[in-house]
């Protein structure tokens, strides 16, 4: 209804032919609007989810195990890393986990109700069902830190079920649509069994600890340690090379690397790069274009020493080579 | 097939997680099976033609799909996104042809170690050359005990990552679409993973583009929304999209950044001269602006 509220609204401002004009295009709009809202399914206790039939691009993370792994926030705290697994019944969360967000299992139940689970990409699920319990898997692997990442529980098909999911393993995103399907939850053990998993779980229950036996072992996998580049503080830009650079006997000249600016208080203002200077070498390396020169500066980490050797031509002046020293920044 | 009779434990769901420890296990306790000579997966050619296969769910949420395996089944499997490997059951691979009915097996599971699918047709698509491994999974045993038929396999990572994969629960169907994807050798690499050097790989994350902000280190911890920024650079593309000090980046590309790696990674991701849409916080207020990264380092 807010289409017409909001062309009501004008119509103290306005008079005449457009109000009316407006004012029928706001009806038609709130028509149009709610049989909308009748057609699509109602969910109990409300409206269909306006998320439905939206595409969400999904970030995640292939482990070193062939595993897909993403990103999930509980009730708007994480985020934590969720395995992607149509082979679980449900939602799964770690214990630890559970308690990290404060979520509390009601006395007696078997699911614990989630307000609101957002997945990295900007899918959103509100009010569902998770089991609160460490999967032997998750504690197995967690101790060997085989993926190269701690995971804190599973997207089993009760989640899964309600997109439609694009996997391509070339791509850095996976594609989850939304769909106006709410899976039924899997059937609960029966009230007696609840204090313990039957006989055949526990039996594989016990390559946990192996694996945890394993990991005392070996050694737990140390996780990646992910470092920011270094920073210059530069635009620049692939020019013909009319220096004096030019390798004699080369067919092609070498492309030139150009700097067009200096941003005012970078590393590269306070070595004295200037915009116009050209970049003959970084590291000692020439640089042969911008794919060169962005390799050569790729695992430059803060705080690194290193040298540019420019070539700066001024007015009235023959071109000449400069060593500049730098330091690396931080900063993007 | 109705879960009223026999009501599946939820207990039984996690089939494919499972599958790591055998195959650490496997790597570890068993030497080289005579199949495993085999080298799977080298010569594997990439498939050729998109296809259309569906499934059904078994009462305990499995995805079913029906497999023909070097022209013999149908075979029952369950498809698992979870799952880092393709499994068949001895029986399974026995009546196949996929293993000799004499070939060894080790003392656990029945492990017959890694086979090779010469064609494995499931919908109107045709995988050749699949390495599976052949043992008897206890859980799959459970299932098709459970509901009085057999459960054959299970189909993983090593069939679905040669395809774009798309799973539509609604329709019940799945289509592959053949992609050039480089398929690790799990079996293969584990050991050498797993004895090898105890540290830390360090990998250096390089922005594609120059943005002209500098960062602080955000809070770690599950309240953390984003990471604050400490200065923009006059006349960058940050302070044209009109960053300020003080703001907190909360996404960058749709990617969450709650720690300087997530925003290195989500900005190495983002190609100069396209537009990237970031949120940020400011005063309790949620903002997105558009960002151009330029070219620069």
């Amino acid at each position: 209804m807010k289409p017409f509220q909001r062309f009501g609204f004008g119509s103290s401002f306005y008079g005449g032919r457009w109000v009316r004009f407006a004012v029928c295009l706001g009806l038609a709009w709130a028509v149009v609007e709610a049989a909308r809202q009748f057609g699509a399914e109602v969910r109990p206790g409300g409206a269909a989810d306006p998320q439905v039939g939206r595409s969400f691009r999904i970030p995640y993370r292939l482990t070193e195990t062939n595993h897909f792994l993403v990103r999930v926030r509980i009730n708007g705290k994480g985020p934590f890393n969720f395995l992607v697994d149509s082979g679980a019944p449900a939602l799964y969360i770690a214990t630890a986990t559970a308690a990290q967000v404060g979520l509390k299992t009601p006395e007696g139940e078997f699911w614990t109700p989630v307000d609101r689970l957002d997945l990295e990409g900007g899918a959103r699920l509100l009010g569902v069902k998770a089991k609160v319990e460490d999967p032997f898997q998750l504690v197995g692997m967690n101790a060997l830190g085989l993926p190269g990442a701690s995971i804190d529980g599973i997207l089993g098909f009760t989640i899964l079920a309600r997109f439609r999911l694009e996997i391509d393993p070339t791509r850095d995103r996976m594609i989850w649509t939304r769909l106006n399907n709410d899976p039924p939850d899997p059937p609960v053990p029966p009230k007696a069994d609840r204090g313990g998993p039957p006989l055949e779980l526990q039996a594989m229950n016990a390559l946990g600890p192996i694996a945890k036996g394993l990991a005392l072992l070996m050694g737990r996998q140390p996780e990646e340690r992910r470092e920011p580049r270094g920073f210059l503080g530069v635009e620049w830009s692939e020019s013909e090379s009319q220096g004096s650079h030019e390798l004699p006997g080369s067919a092609a000249p070498p492309r030139a690397v150009r700097i067009d600016r200096v941003l005012e208080g970078s590393p590269a203002a306070q070595a004295g790069l200037r915009p116009g200077d050209r970049l003959i070498q970084i590291r000692g390396q020439t640089v042969g274009g911008l794919a060169s020169a962005r390799s050569l500066w790729a695992e430059t980490r803060v705080g690194d020493p290193l040298e540019l050797v420019i070539e700066r031509e001024e007015p009235g002046q023959e071109p000449r080579r400069l060593t500049l020293s730098i330091i690396a920044g931080e900063g993007l | 097939m109705r879960p009223s009779r026999h009501r599946p434990r939820l207990a039984h769901g996690f089939l494919g997680v499972l599958l790591s420890f055998l195959a650490i296990a496997a790597a570890l306790n068993s030497p080289p099976l005579p199949l495993a000579a085999q080298e799977p997966g080298e010569n594997a050619e990439p498939p050729s033609r998109q296809g259309t296969v569906p499934f059904s769910m078994l009462p305990s949420n499995h995805m079913l799909v029906r497999a023909m395996i070097n022209g013999k089944g149908p075979y029952r499997l369950i498809f698992d996104l979870g799952a880092p490997v393709t499994l068949l059951s001895n029986r399974a691979a026995e009546t196949s042809g996929v293993v000799q009915a004499n070939a060894p097996r080790s003392f656990l599971f029945s492990m017959r170690g890694e086979a090779e699918v010469s064609r494995l047709q499931v919908g109107d698509l045709t995988a050749e050359k699949l390495p599976v491994i052949v043992f008897d999974h206890p859980a799959l045993s459970a299932l098709g005990d459970l509901f009085g038929r057999p459960i054959d396999g299970i189909i993983g990572f090593t069939f679905f990552a040669r395809y774009k994969t798309t799973i539509d629960y609604q329709a019940g169907n799945m289509t592959f679409q053949p992609v050039d994807f480089q398929i690790r050798d799990l079996l293969k690499e584990l050991p050498d993973r797993l004895t090898g050097p105890k540290t830390a790989r360090r990998r250096v994350l390089a922005p594609a583009g120059l943005w002209g902000l500098r960062l602080n280190q955000a809070p770690a911890g599950v309240d953390t929304m984003g990471v604050p920024v400490a200065e923009v650079f006059a006349g960058s593309p940050a302070a044209r999209a009109g960053i300020r000090p003080g703001d907190l980046i909360t996404t960058l590309d749709d990617r969450w950044t709650v720690s300087l790696a997530d925003v290195y990674a989500a900005a190495s991701d983002a190609p100069p001269g396209r537009e990237i849409s970031i949120t940020i916080l400011r005063e309790g207020c949620e903002l997105t602006l558009t960002v151009c990264p330029s070219e620069g380092i």
